[in-house]
């Protein structure tokens, strides 16, 4: 990446950990770190080891990406990164930067482009979805935006909802898992710092009753995919995440969720 | 020689149930193909041209080889035309494949 990291101002880095995978945010400026501690503060991270992101003020586009595209990526050299408004997020094999980032919404959507890579290849991607957690087992409410996730949150018992906006699923200690992530969506607020074997995964469909239909694993695709969070063309990167899913769709059941917006749609999910 | 139709090295594909689910990288479409288009997409490695694949959907359906070539040329053209492979001349090595 060529990047002269001696060169960085020395700041206090925050630590966390996000779908246990441990991030070391070396931000400059009170204001910023301040917000981000506030915005992060249910996932700060004792351990100090994490991956380090350092930060550059001032936008930079990436001279080996193609503008009209916003991405770049080559993960046989092992680095990515994309270009999102007039930040920029890059990741090579030992740390990440951002640059141009002006405010906490810039750190956050940076903060998510980067998971989904640092994710692939450890099993695991996020997702647009709620996850209620109920007899200590997660469900996952899968939907793009006005599908009903923050419906299905607000109609869950408070503490139990790991997140209303997005869902980080994992295969960890021998099968797959949610994790609430910090990121915000209609509650205004971070999800849990939490995770759960996975009991299900439903994709929302709103209707005049409720019930659940069973997928096939290339309905599952189909319901999926739109929904998986993810920002490069690398045809490498897309074989791993398809791969990834299939897995999903054989380990994990999987239905379509027709529902009503009451609480009702949890005796067709869990009766 | 004739020409070998080629997948497209940059896709992303797996056969699930005897069937082709392709995801376009570039926009995330995903294609599915029923079992006798699989047949031809599996076929479609830059090796074997459109008589031998057609030869093969042929023997495997038991339909008279001209009705089967007449299919594949027809889903080649469409596949073709939406991307998901090209025409390749025998021999011919495709950057990325």
């Amino acid at each position: 990446m060529g990047t002269n990291l001696n060169s960085h101002e020395c700041v206090r880095p925050l630590h966390i950990s996000i779908g246990q995978i441990p991030l070391s945010l070396f931000i400059p400026g009170e204001k910023l770190h301040d917000r981000a501690l506030t915005r992060y503060s249910g996932f700060e991270e004792t351990r100090a080891e994490g991956l380090p992101i350092f930060f550059r003020k001032g936008s930079q586009t990436d001279p080996s990406s193609d503008p009209s595209r916003n991405f770049s990526t080559d993960l046989s050299s092992d680095s990515f990164s994309y270009v999102l408004d007039d930040a920029l997020v890059r990741l090579d094999s030992s740390c990440a930067e951002f640059h141009g980032v002006r405010h906490e919404y810039a750190l956050d959507s940076l903060l998510r482009i980067l998971l989904t890579m640092v994710l692939l290849p450890r099993r695991g991607f996020l997702l647009h979805a709620a996850t209620v957690v109920r007899d200590g087992r997660a469900y996952v409410f899968a939907g793009r935006s006005g599908a009903g996730k923050s419906t299905v949150a607000s109609l869950s018992p408070a503490g139990t909802v790991l997140t209303d906006e997005i869902s980080l699923l994992r295969f960890t200690d021998g099968g797959w898992h949610a994790y609430g992530t910090p990121f915000w969506g209609e509650f205004r607020a971070a999800g849990l710092n939490e995770h759960y074997p996975i009991a299900g995964i439903f994709a929302l469909a709103q209707a005049s009753e409720d019930r659940i239909e069973p997928l096939a694993p290339k309905e599952i695709l189909r319901a999926l995919l739109p929904c998986v969070l993810f920002f490069t063309s690398n045809p490498e990167a897309n074989r791993a995440l398809l791969h990834m899913l299939l897995g999903i769709a054989q380990q994990i059941p999987c239905h379509r969720l027709h529902f009503r917006r009451n609480e009702e749609f949890w005796k067709v999910v869990a009766p | 020689m004739n020409p070998c139709p080629a997948r497209n090295p940059k896709l992303a594909w797996r056969e699930i149930d005897g069937e082709a689910v392709i995801i376009s990288p570039d926009d995330s479409h995903v294609h599915e193909l029923n079992e006798t288009a699989s047949l031809i997409w599996k076929r479609a490695d830059g090796k074997h041209n459109v008589e031998e694949i057609a030869a093969a959907v042929s023997e495997e359906y038991e339909v008279p080889v001209i009705e089967a070539e007449a299919d594949v040329r027809e889903l080649i053209s469409m596949l073709e035309q939406k991307g998901l492979l090209s025409i390749r001349e025998p021999g011919e090595v495709v950057a990325g494949a």
